[in-house]
């Protein structure tokens, strides 16, 4: 069977000075190419595990491997998230004033391809998400289902090993998030890409190959199993 | 696109706020460009109205101004005898009250009163129209005075009371000259009343005279009554007196830089405000905190770049504007220096305003970026 890309043991983080549990003492294994969906109650703790996963918060304590790096080790995260993680934000957070084209290429500014390297990845991306069309188009003429598609072109840019979405479709309407979720799982195929997802939403949820619970800053089996199985 | 073109176009996003901000760094550069030119050129009209007059020497009275004083005029034959001595005459200079001041001279016209044979003394080789005479009531003037005061040859002129026939018009390149006029030193003496006098002696040497030796023999004959300075002396005491508005130029820069510095810093960190969660997006997608820090860098010195543009040619055309107002002889002069002052002083302005607002972007936890509403 495949080995785990993620592997979390007993990762522990605090906030306000101790105030308040994140994450306590939670352990997970995602396997390579797998697509997991994360769901919980507010402040179970599912997005700060998201982002210790996507390097962008360190831990306390405990242990974190994504595809073989320990990041509670690697100094200089900024290239790991380049190179192993693209993220999908709830909000589609697209740079305003960049037209389609520009906002996907942005992770690429930090790579060594040459611009019709860039173009080429670009728009082949943008083809799989269905805006070949609108690639000059600014954020504010997009409908918010194709801003999110945009999002997910510019996570996928740089061949990460991993995508980490946050609530995707939690700013869309139900027909536009059922497309989006279907292009993400599309894309996590076509791409051999592990999705990471995190939903407050079952139905959403019940698209992964796999659904963990977090609850009090852990995995529980007994939120898991109160879903039932995928 | 690439990182620069980022770098280029994100300065264009607030279009009103950023142009206030470039107006206002523009002004300050455009003082520094505009005062560069205009203490330039009045230096390098000194210099060559001093090079154009024909004298070694100047001798004017001890402790006065280099335009006024009165000397005896029986100093002039003692001083032609001083060995080294070619030649010397004592110019009068009187001001007479005109209706229309002339313009592009050194501020009034004036009259000179010279010995007619010591003409060349000033340089006027050449008079469109004749010489005035020895004793008579003729006078020559210079070419922007002519102009100034509407005359030409074989017209006359009111001065002192007394009616001037014009016999030549004269032009020398010399701005002084130029906006004066010239006539027999004994006709002036009378009519102003100041027989045995003149304002100052122009001395002319010989090849091998050494200058500094002579200036100090006058000085040393004559102590606390005359004062010798050789042209280059003179250029180099007005040019102190310029040096006061070099300093003012450099207040003003650092006064620009200190303004310009606190509308940049402004500037940037509301723009920094605005972009927090933009800045946590590039984080997340594997920026490094050094490419967001040049990226900010690069949009602060974008910014005073533009200014520098603008406050430049504001500055050419304050300089212009002021001097022809001012002096129509006169022209601002262009030096690279005088640029690269300006666009020095824009980039500084850039670097330190951008250096905080930068370092803070660069520093933003990208956690909390995305999450800034």
């Amino acid at each position: 069977m495949n080995k785990p890309i993620i592997q979390i043991k007993d990762l522990k983080k605090r906030y306000d000075h101790g105030k308040i549990t994140a994450l306590n003492g939670l352990n997970l294994n995602i396997k390579r190419g797998e697509f997991v969906s994360i769901m919980g109650p507010s402040g179970s703790g599912k997005s700060t595990l998201l982002n210790m996963i996507g390097a962008l918060d360190t831990p306390d304590s405990g242990q974190i491997m994504v595809n073989g790096i320990d990041l509670t080790v690697k100094k200089d995260l900024s290239q790991f998230r380049s190179q192993e993680i693209g993220f999908v934000f709830q909000m589609h957070n697209l740079i305003p004033n960049l037209n389609v084209l520009e906002n996907v290429k942005i992770p690429m500014l930090e790579g060594n391809l040459n611009s019709k390297q860039m173009e080429n990845r670009v728009m082949g991306l943008l083809k799989a998400v269905g805006l070949e069309d609108k690639i000059r188009q600014t954020p504010n003429k997009l409908s918010g289902g194709e801003r999110q598609r945009v999002a997910i072109a510019r996570a996928l840019v740089n061949h990460p090993s991993i995508i980490l979405a946050d609530e995707p479709t939690g700013s869309l309407d139900s027909k536009t998030g059922d497309i989006i979720l279907k292009l993400l799982r599309n894309l996590h195929e076509q791409e051999n890409v592990t999705l990471v997802m995190v939903t407050h939403e079952p139905y959403v949820a019940k698209m992964a190959d796999r659904i963990v619970y977090v609850l009090d800053g852990r995995v529980s089996k007994k939120g898991e199993q109160m879903l039932g199985p995928v | 696109m690439s990182y620069f073109s980022l770098i280029l176009k994100n300065p264009f996003r607030n279009k009103t706020r950023n142009a206030l901000a470039i107006v206002g760094i523009a002004v300050g550069i455009a003082t520094i460009v505009a005062l560069g030119l205009v203490t330039g050129g009045l230096k390098a009209a000194t210099s060559e109205t001093l090079k154009a007059g024909g004298s070694d020497l100047t001798v004017t009275e001890a402790n006065s101004n280099f335009m006024s004083g009165t000397i005896d005029e029986a100093r002039v034959n003692e001083l032609s005898d001083i060995s080294g001595v070619k030649n010397a005459a004592g110019v009068l200079r009187k001001t007479p009250t005109i209706n229309n001041p002339v313009k592009g001279g050194f501020g009034s016209f004036s009259v000179n009163g010279i010995p007619r044979d010591k003409i060349s003394v000033v340089d006027i080789d050449s008079v469109e129209g004749a010489m005035f005479s020895s004793g008579s009531k003729e006078i020559i003037l210079g070419k922007t005075a002519a102009e100034s005061l509407e005359k030409k040859v074989g017209d006359s002129i009111n001065l002192f009371g007394e009616s001037f026939t014009i016999t030549g018009i004269f032009e020398t390149g010399n701005i002084m000259y130029d906006g004066a006029a010239f006539t027999s030193l004994d006709t002036l003496q009378n009519i102003t009343n100041s027989q045995g006098e003149v304002s100052t002696i122009y001395v002319q040497v010989y090849d091998d005279t050494n200058l500094t030796e002579l200036s100090q023999n006058i000085e040393a004959t004559y102590p606390n009554e005359l004062t010798a300075s050789s042209a280059s002396a003179l250029s180099d005491r007005i040019n102190e007196g310029l040096g006061i508005i070099d300093s003012a130029t450099w207040a003003i820069s650092l006064l620009a830089i200190f303004i310009g510095g606190v509308g940049v810093v402004n500037t940037m960190i509301m723009s920094i405000y605005e972009r927090t969660r933009e800045i946590g997006v590039l984080k997340a997608v594997g920026w490094r905190s050094r490419r967001i820090l040049g990226m900010i860098m690069g949009e602060s010195i974008v910014l005073t770049l533009i200014a520098a543009v603008v406050g430049t040619v504001l500055g050419i055309l304050a300089a212009e504007a002021g001097l022809s107002l001012l002096s129509g002889k006169i022209s601002p002069a262009y030096s690279l220096d005088v640029f690269v002052r300006g666009f020095l002083v824009a980039i500084l302005v850039g670097v330190l305003g951008g250096i905080y607002p930068a370092y803070r972007a660069s520093r933003l936890p990208p956690t909390e970026a995305l999450r800034y509403e």
